[in-house]
């Protein structure tokens, strides 16, 4: 084992400059295709996230575990669309149910015997009896803020510092904060992660540290009576894969229950992905509101509600709506039942675990021979290398971690055939059910060449 | 026929409540036996789905009817029972249903993949076409109205640096907070006409929304000027529907949009348009070029997608400048889903055509003949109709705003609504004030299955 070594910024900045001039003459498709883009989609993209550095990437096809860009050249897909096709890219039974839908028709506004199969399924994986669905993880985690509110007649909602919950008023604070911005870690500002949103919104947010529950103690006796629910991602996921440490989510669900609030977990990136029951079979703890997407709809805009039957007594009631046209789109559901029910199935997850194995394994060996600092961290599809050498356990201790080293990671893989997500301030991955201990060893080959030019 | 009272100022039938009631109990009753399955599986689905359905508005009374299949211009329940589609999914499949070519669009794209967070070349297409059908340059994508207006209420804030929106009494904008408020709002909780109180749509609002929306009466354009005047210097702009769809098909009067345009703009604030229901449905250009005034923002969904989840923003260079230079994120990981946008360009490209279009006018040629059932049974109604949008107003005189409304009895179009489902044709549920959405495959037997039953209904009330 290699004796620890500090980031040699310099050298970072040359590696970039090189990697960059490597990349752009493969991507000269996709650079001249972002600029004839730019005339009617603005900024060339059809979501800001899409534009990232050095330059977009148009994709043109996928098929399992590959993807290829605009310019043909062929990736092994560890992005795989922000972790949702953890199915992998035209799946034959994704394909067929999708193709048999399109031609039964694709959308009524009525229900479908879809929804009633999809229900059970995540019922059985979740354990939480009663489900609705929606078009993606923002109206997701909307209507699980709702819903608390609704319930308690409550208006505060407490969210974790460093999260990110859509893109919808309610949870769309302290979601990356400039730490200039973020004020004491005992009592961080409600940093608004966007323009527009009024002030009065902010004023109803409390933030705290993840895997802090006298933090959170703190802030529900300071607020006593206020507080409609927590919303907490059960692993946080913005920052490289950062685990709940033991008796947190269940400290945190007694808390809320002692003080009449809720407890929701958005798991749009852990559910169907960690496990087969998501971040709440792995953590043993079942809250009660689980929002989701991405994963479940195998490539289709989708989400997910799940709660108790006393939450969602209002909507049974009809004392309250949740609506909305898309809502069990037939489409969406015939593809995520394919999804959820021929494909994510439990067989599927022994599979994420042995690849995650392997990328595990083969990352702390390259780590320990180079002396990189920074260690592994995943679970099932999900996995990051951190950049730290010490355990990161929230937001606070990942922001003076520089972006450039993270970057210069993706560029690595992005010369050599593998792509990861963009903007990954840490290095998340996310497995499908295509990926092979041979897709794993060239990710961990292609970390080792980042690794060894950054120690050298 | 004999109707038992008329209206001696209005020349029409005084319609007889008690009647209505006794038709609607027998009609319910009619439904039932038809509906075994779809009552027996909702029991089952109530299980896993809070009642049993997956949108609140999926579960209308009588009961929710389960959808199995859709072909052309045509939907089949889960009972079996044959229909010609005037819900279209609350107006989006104008296209009709399983369409070749989308059917097509989906088998080709689905076996590339159709998820990948990354851009594809499928959303410049389907923007040009944006861009030529409303003169507007530039467009964003997302995966529903609902996220729609919620970007261009959020780009609104933002550009201004201003927190208050100006809305209109009785339009529904999505399920997001920023516009949940007087969506329906009863008349005991209105106020006053020439000051509309902010009423929560629902429970679990965040605080605060009702503060930052302002609301004003539809084609009233003095008490808009009004309200800019009160509140000078903190409006950040005002969202309409530039039809109401929400109350029949309510248009707009000579000059309004343009007023409202103007306002705003005299005012430094943003003027946007949610063209969720009215785009690509009354006309290829959606209202603005139906009522020739383009506004800075517009929010589309629906029938974009021919049947796929979907949503867009467009605007001005202005508008979208924050948007190009990244100061204002607009985000997604679904938004310009490469599927969706497979099927868009071919549904804009090749299936909503102009020639699709005229196929609309030829349609309400024929509907309009429920004018002629209007006059002949001296119905106390109206008709509207514009492009592949219409209404029967149960009013003598023409709805103008939605307070418009209120003198209208319930009843009757839930009871006009059950005739029809009975006699195969498949209306939106809810819409209390009868409006439909054709498609460009219905023939004109489906046309004249519309008339055929509305005029049994008529014949019915005034019996």
């Amino acid at each position: 084992m290699a004796s620890q070594v500090e980031f040699d910024l310099d050298l970072i900045d040359s590696l970039i400059e090189r990697e960059e001039a490597t990349l752009e003459p493969t991507r000269r498709a996709s650079i001249a295709y972002r600029a004839t883009a730019d005339r009617f989609v603005a900024g060339g993209v059809a979501s800001s996230w899409q534009d990232s550095p050095p330059h977009a990437i148009f994709i043109d096809r996928g098929e399992g575990n590959r993807i290829w860009d605009i310019d043909q050249n062929e990736y092994i897909d560890f992005h795989l669309g922000y972790g949702a096709m953890v199915v992998g890219h035209a799946h034959p039974k994704i394909v067929e149910a999708i193709q048999r839908q399109a031609a039964l028709g694709t959308h009524f506004a009525q229900p479908t015997k879809h929804l009633d199969v999809i229900g059970e399924n995540l019922a059985e994986r979740f354990r939480l009896p009663l489900w609705r669905f929606c078009n993606s993880g923002t109206e997701a985690t909307l209507e699980a803020g709702r819903l608390m509110r609704a319930n308690t007649g409550r208006d505060v909602l407490v969210k974790i510092e460093g999260t990110y919950h859509g893109h919808h008023d309610s949870l769309m604070f302290s979601v990356a904060p400039d730490p200039a911005d973020m004020g004491p870690r005992e009592h961080p500002n409600t940093v608004a992660q966007a323009m527009g949103i009024p002030q009065a919104f902010a004023d109803l947010v409390r933030v705290v540290p993840f895997n802090d529950l006298d933090a959170a103690r703190r802030v529900f006796a300071e607020n006593d009576g206020t507080i409609a629910g927590m919303i907490v991602e059960p692993a946080m996921m913005n920052c490289g894969v950062i685990l709940p440490e033991p008796g947190y989510l269940q400290g945190l669900k007694d808390l809320c229950h002692a003080n009449g609030a809720y407890l929701a977990y958005d798991e749009v990136k852990t559910g169907a992905t960690l496990a087969y029951g998501g971040a709440s079979e792995v953590f043993g703890v079942t809250p009660d509101i689980i929002c989701l997407a991405k994963a479940i709809g195998g490539g289709t805009p989708c989400g997910a509600i799940g709660a108790t039957r006393e939450l969602y007594q209002p909507i049974v009631d009809g004392t309250y709506d949740m609506a909305g046209t898309f809502n069990g789109n037939p489409l969406t559901m015939a593809a995520s039942q394919a999804a959820l029910l021929e494909v994510l199935v439990p067989d599927a997850y022994e599979g994420f675990n042995r690849i995650d194995k392997a990328m595990k394994d083969g990352l702390t060996s390259v780590i320990e021979k180079t002396g990189l600092p920074a260690y592994v961290s995943g679970v099932g599809a999900k996995g990051s290398v951190i950049y730290s050498t010490t355990p990161v356990r929230e937001y606070r201790d990942v922001v003076g971690i520089d972006e450039r080293i993270s970057y210069l990671a993706w560029l690595f893989q992005q010369n050599r055939g593998v792509f990861k997500s963009p903007w990954t301030k840490q290095e998340t991955w996310t497995l499908s059910v295509w990926h092979t201990e041979d897709d794993a060893a060239r990710y961990v080959e292609n970390f080792e060449e980042f690794a060894t030019a950054v120690t050298a | 026929m004999s109707a038992t009272e008329t209206n001696a100022a209005t020349g029409t039938v005084e319609i007889d409540l008690a009647l209505v009631e006794e038709l609607t109990k027998r009609e319910g009753a009619a439904l039932d036996e038809k509906h075994a399955r779809s009552l027996s599986y909702r029991e089952e689905a109530k299980s896993h789905l809070p009642g049993g359905v997956s949108s609140s508005w999926q579960t209308w009374p009588p009961h929710p009817i389960y959808v199995d299949r859709g072909e052309g211009s045509k939907v089949w329940d889960i009972d079996g029972n044959e229909y010609v589609d005037y819900h279209n999914g609350y107006g989006v499949m104008v296209m009709g249903h399983a369409h070749p070519k989308i059917v097509e669009a989906v088998r080709d794209r689905v076996a590339k993949g159709t998820h990948f967070a990354q851009p594809t070349e499928d959303a410049l297409p389907v923007a040009e076409q944006l861009a030529e059908r409303t003169g507007l340059p530039y467009w964003r994508f997302g995966n529903s109205g609902t996220e729609a207006t919620l970007d261009v209420v959020r780009i609104m804030r933002a550009s201004t640096g201003r927190d208050l929106i100006v809305k209109i009494e009785g339009t529904y904008h999505g399920h997001h907070d920023a516009l949940m408020v007087s969506v329906f709002p009863p008349e005991s909780d209105a106020g006053p006409r020439e000051r509309p109180h902010s009423v929560p749509q629902s429970a679990g609002l965040i605080p605060g929304t009702l503060e930052s929306v302002v609301c004003v009466p539809f084609n009233d354009l003095q008490l808009a000027r009004e309200v800019f005047a009160e509140h000078e210097g903190k409006i950040a702009g005002m969202i309409v529907e530039p039809v109401m769809t929400n109350c029949g098909v309510v248009l707009p009067d000579d000059g309004y949009l343009q007023g409202l345009k103007d306002l705003c703009h005299a005012n430094g604030a943003m003027f946007a348009y949610d063209e969720v229901k009215t785009g690509f449905t009354v006309a290829r250009g959606g209202a603005i070029e139906a009522f020739g005034v383009a506004p800075d923002l517009v929010a589309f969904a629906k029938a974009l997608g021919a049947g796929l989840p979907c949503g867009a923003i467009g605007g001005t260079a202005e508008a979208m400048a924050g948007v190009i230079s990244g100061e204002i994120e607009q985000v997604g990981t679904f938004n310009g889903n490469p599927l969706t946008m497979a099927v868009a360009k071919v549904n804009l490209t090749e299936v909503l055509t102009k020639r699709a279009y005229e196929r609309l006018d030829e349609l309400n040629m024929i509907l309009h003949r429920c004018e002629d059932v209007i006059s002949r049974y001296r119905l106390p109604a109206s008709m509207k109709t514009l492009g592949a949008k219409g209404s029967i107003d149960w009013s003598t005189t023409p709805i103008h705003e939605y307070r418009d409304l209120w003198k209208i009895d319930d009843r009757v179009p839930q009871l006009a609504w059950l005739w029809q489902l009975n006699r195969g044709v498949f209306k939106s549920p809810g819409s209390k004030w009868e409006s439909w959405t054709t498609s460009i495959v219905m023939s004109d037997a489906d046309a004249d299955r519309y008339v055929e039953n509305f005029e049994s209904f008529a014949s019915a009330i005034t019996q």
